[in-house]
């Protein structure tokens, strides 16, 4: 008969290889070690943002938080009176030991987050409040309330429980050996915590070795924080000695971090000993733990900003049966891929639904996986809780308000309504922040536009920025910038009159001035400067961001695209090498640092990192294209045809490749009927790319049309018209009845008003630059043109009109996903300096496609 | 399966007894009801609250 299938996971939160590697390398984690070499091994990625109950019941779901339920740490109390940690109620979907319970599995779940109240589980459940004392040693140690099931076990699990009382100095002295001789430094408060961390896991360890020892059980997962809070407590003090650190307090807890490493490795490698080897074991992180330079220099005193200490990926080691032996390192694990692969280990049908993936490259060879549309769909005991416990809390204390109102129940006070008000806020936003991670901005729009409404919390108003921005909504998130801006400075102004009036009572109402991500709209707003080709107003901005942030790495990767724009490769060098020490798997870090390579002429370099960021994103035709021009400058003419044709596949407008394609093929490798088809795609299907200029009457688009003349462009000009009409040539005015003259000539930049971008042909790949104004200078302008009176008293209808036209052009630019855009900024009086050069380097950029294969 | 280990707990205590999980906790109380503590939980009354 075959055996069936047995499988411990152990969760480490926050278990980091930085910590990790040199540990292993020094023999101080055998255990992990053995591990390793026996099985497979492996970085994981984490979700935005990286909280824990969030992220834990992602790796035992499956599921994100949008769909599992579990927001943030905390959720209403039932009556409505206030907040209480998050419990397994709130939890929407199975989690894996519900499936293993319907398919007849039994499983032991130990202190997973968020698990109280327990289960009806096939098996036995302890909850994540098991561990917590909540009063001296001395007085009797209360086992909340759905602590563990079945609930007769309660008295035999309370012996396990290791009190922070209980904790000897001998037990400490690895972490703290100061604490020897020092007696005032045992008072010190995060000595109190480090041995609270040490008494937590201790009573986690002894619950699931015990259970281990004494059940018969098919799958036992264990969750330990300990790594996670230990570093919480003294990561600042892990070496090397960072200026800021005083030399006494480095002296004290230097070796806090690397004695909970471990610890972890000794309760892992007596977890070992109790199972035998027809188990199947993984170590699993949901996140990692800044430990270096980017380690943060301040918390901000906001819910959850110690989250910023935390780095994007944790880490995955799995061995025994079912999984490939040999101590391989695998990659593109995510944590939503966890209760999906463990399925497979089963052999049990995956749910489509399920919005990770199994990992094959962890499996043993020929592991069939086998699927199914929902395990949510499937009728069935699944030992989960009773549907009446099952509530959406907050939905529930909506409920309670409602009977507030009508007066069934006693008011509650407002300062709790408050707080279950401005907790729900922010669980809301964490779901936000957690779909913009997905790709799913619309939901996250639609959240956080309600959320900064209610509350004009700048964080809020911040992310819906960058959202907007994601989904191309330019205008809006310029729009929104500039709100957010000016609340900025009032938040600022009303800080500095509350700071002098408490100034006597030497309050400093400064502290919480930080976010959780510095300088995030300066961010934002470089980012969007870029992506309208605004690069000398993104430049600084970003370089701002950076000196306050220096471990963000959209930050080192878009600084480098605008070096690499402006052809300063070398300092786009030292951006894409900082950026890929930040994030070593990002496929546009690797792309970026390979483009300063090949423009410096350093072929070979520049190949391996277009390499490596197919290796980690195949699907990025631009990469292929560049892959393409790297193999045709070292005369691997037969791989630039391979790396241009897949960039075609990928991308099949992309007119450059095809022109490199009919190059290769007719003058290096002799094969002309083969280049036919490409000859025929470039005068028959693709249109190419046309330049336009777009701007309402008075934005001063002349002003930017004659610079492009001034540079070389092509543009119509009527003669003896007069200078509204100059540039526009009488055919976009009829674009609406045809516009097949338009592609035929491809080198002509056309002026086109807003009102008639919607009748531009879709088979054209637009490059656009748009003139933007304000509406006072817009109305004063038409107003002026039309004969009226000057800005006292627009007419409404005008002012309708231009907010119309504004309105076209900016659902039109929505509209076009990939398009290259330039924001000139205001140049109603002109162009000044800047703008000019950055009008050039937009112009010129494709002039910069230029196929030489003699070189 | 499960091994068997030579374990030599003392009611002093040591970071391996809470390693071995319940199995050393079983030997290290029972350590401490038999022997007179020698070594005092480091955690005052005062902070232990705060922990």
């Amino acid at each position: 008969m075959k055996k069936k299938r047995k499988v411990l996971v152990i969760g480490w939160d926050a278990a980091d290889w930085k910590v990790i590697d040199p540990l292993i390398a020094q023999g101080k984690m055998p255990a992990l070690k053995s591990l390793m070499d026996r099985g497979v091994y492996g970085k994981i990625q984490t979700l935005d943002p990286p909280l824990s109950p969030m992220l834990w019941t992602s790796i035992a779901t499956g599921f994100r938080a949008d769909t599992h339920g579990i927001g943030g740490f905390v959720e209403p109390n039932p009556d409505g009176t206030g907040l209480r940690p998050v419990t397994s109620t709130s939890r929407k979907v199975n989690a894996i030991w519900n499936i293993l319970h319907n398919q007849g599995y039994k499983s032991n779940v130990v202190a997973w987050w968020p698990s109280n109240p327990v289960e009806p589980i096939n098996g036995v459940m302890v909850s994540n409040l098991y561990q917590v004392a909540n009063d001296t040693v001395d007085k009797d140690w209360v086992m909340p309330k759905g602590t563990v099931y079945p609930k007769s076990l309660t008295d035999e699990m309370k012996q396990w429980r290791v009190h922070p009382g209980e904790i000897t100095l001998s037990m400490t002295l690895p972490f703290i050996p100061n604490l020897a001789d020092d007696k005032e430094l045992r008072k010190e408060k995060r000595v109190a915590g480090i041995v609270k961390v040490l008494a937590n896991a201790a009573s986690v360890h002894a619950a699931s070795t015990h259970l281990l020892a004494t059940t018969d059980w098919d799958f036992t997962a264990v969750y330990h924080d300990a790594i996670d809070h230990f570093s919480h407590l003294a990561m600042k003090y892990h070496p090397p000695r960072r200026k800021e650190i005083a030399e006494k307090e480095f002296e004290n807890y230097h070796l806090v971090v690397e004695s909970a490493y471990r610890f972890q490795d000794m309760m892992l490698e007596r977890c070992l000993d109790l199972i035998d080897e027809e188990t199947t074991v993984m170590i699993v992180s949901d996140h990692g733990f800044h430990s270096d330079h980017q380690r943060p220099l301040y918390i901000p005193q906001e819910p959850s900003g110690p989250a910023v200490e935390h780095s994007p990926y944790g880490i995955l080691v799995m061995a025994g049966p079912g999984i490939r032996t040999g101590g391989q390192r695998i990659s593109g694990a995510s944590i939503l891929d966890i209760t999906p692969t463990l399925l497979a280990l089963y052999g049990l049908p995956v749910g489509k639904d399920m919005e990770g993936k199994v990992l094959h490259a962890a499996l043993a060879e020929g592991t069939q996986v086998q699927e199914i549309d929902s395990w949510e769909k499937i009728e069935g005991d699944f030992g989960r809780h009773d549907p009446d416990l099952q509530e959406d809390p907050w939905e529930a204390a909506e409920a309670l308000q409602q009977l507030v109102d009508l007066g069934y129940i006693d008011e509650i006070g407002d300062d709790k309504l408050l707080a279950v008000e401005k907790a729900k806020r922010e669980n809301r936003y964490y779901i936000a922040r957690n779909l913009i991670n997905a790709g799913k901005l619309k939901p996250a729009i639609a959240i956080l536009e309600t959320i900064f409404e209610e509350s004009k919390v700048l964080r809020y108003g911040q992310r819906l920025a960058f959202a907007l921005l994601s989904s191309n909504q330019l205008v809006k998130c310029q729009r929104l910038i500039n709100e957010l801006r000016a609340l900025e400075r009032q938040n600022a102004t009303e800080r500095r009159q509350a700071h002098s009036a408490n100034k006597t009572e030497g309050k400093d109402l400064f502290e919480n001035k930080e976010f959780e991500e510095p300088m995030y709209l300066e961010l934002v707003e470089g980012l969007l400067h870029l992506k309208v080709n605004r690069t000398h107003l993104a430049l600084p901005l970003l370089e701002k961001v950076q000196q306050k942030n220096p471990g963000n790495f959209q930050v080192a990767l878009n600084i480098g695209k605008i070096f690499n724009l402006r052809k300063n490769y070398v300092a786009a060098e030292k951006q894409f090498i900082k950026a890929l020490a930040i994030d070593d798997r990002n496929a546009h870090a690797h792309h970026g640092l390979g483009l300063s390579f090949l423009r410096r002429g350093n072929f070979e370099l520049a190949v391996d990192e277009f390499m490596a960021a197919l290796n980690e994103n195949f699907f990025l035709p631009t990469v292929h294209y560049h892959l393409g021009e790297a193999f045709v400058k070292t005369g691997y003419y037969s791989q630039a045809v391979d790396a241009f044709t897949v960039a075609v596949r990928l991308s099949p407008g992309m007119t450059k490749a095809h022109k490199w394609l009919v190059e290769l093929y007719t003058k290096q490798l002799n094969q002309p009927e083969k280049a036919k088809e490409h000859v025929a795609f470039l005068h028959g299907n693709i249109r190419g790319n046309k330049m336009i200029v777009t701007g309402l009457q008075g934005s001063g688009y002349q002003f930017i049309l004659e610079e492009i003349k001034r540079l070389g462009g092509e543009l119509y000009e009527a003669a003896d018209e007069t200078l509204i009409k100059r540039f526009l040539d009488p055919r976009v005015l009829k674009l609406h009845q045809s516009s097949d003259w338009l592609s035929q000539e491809p080198d002509t930049i056309l002026y086109v008003p807003p009102q008639f971008l919607a009748y531009l042909p879709h088979n054209v790949n637009y490059k656009c630059i748009v003139v933007e104004a304000d509406d006072a200078v817009l109305l004063d302008y038409q107003s002026a043109a039309k004969g009226g009176i000057r800005k006292e008293s627009f007419s409404v209808k005008l002012s309708q009109l231009v907010r119309k036209n504004k309105l076209k052009l900016s659902s039109w630019i929505e509209a076009q996903p990939a398009m290259e855009i330039f924001f000139s900024g205001d140049v109603h009086n002109g162009l000044n300096n800047s703008q000019k050069e950055e009008l050039k380097l937009f112009f010129e950029q494709d002039k910069t496609v230029k196929i030489e294969t003699d070189s | 399966m499960n091994k068997k280990r030579e374990v030599k707990v003392t009611a002093q205590g040591s970071l391996g007894i809470l390693a071995l999980g319940s199995e050393g906790i079983r030997l290290w109380r029972k350590a401490v009801a038999e022997e007179a503590r020698k070594d005092k939980p480091v955690l005052k009354k005062t902070n232990e609250k705060e922990a």
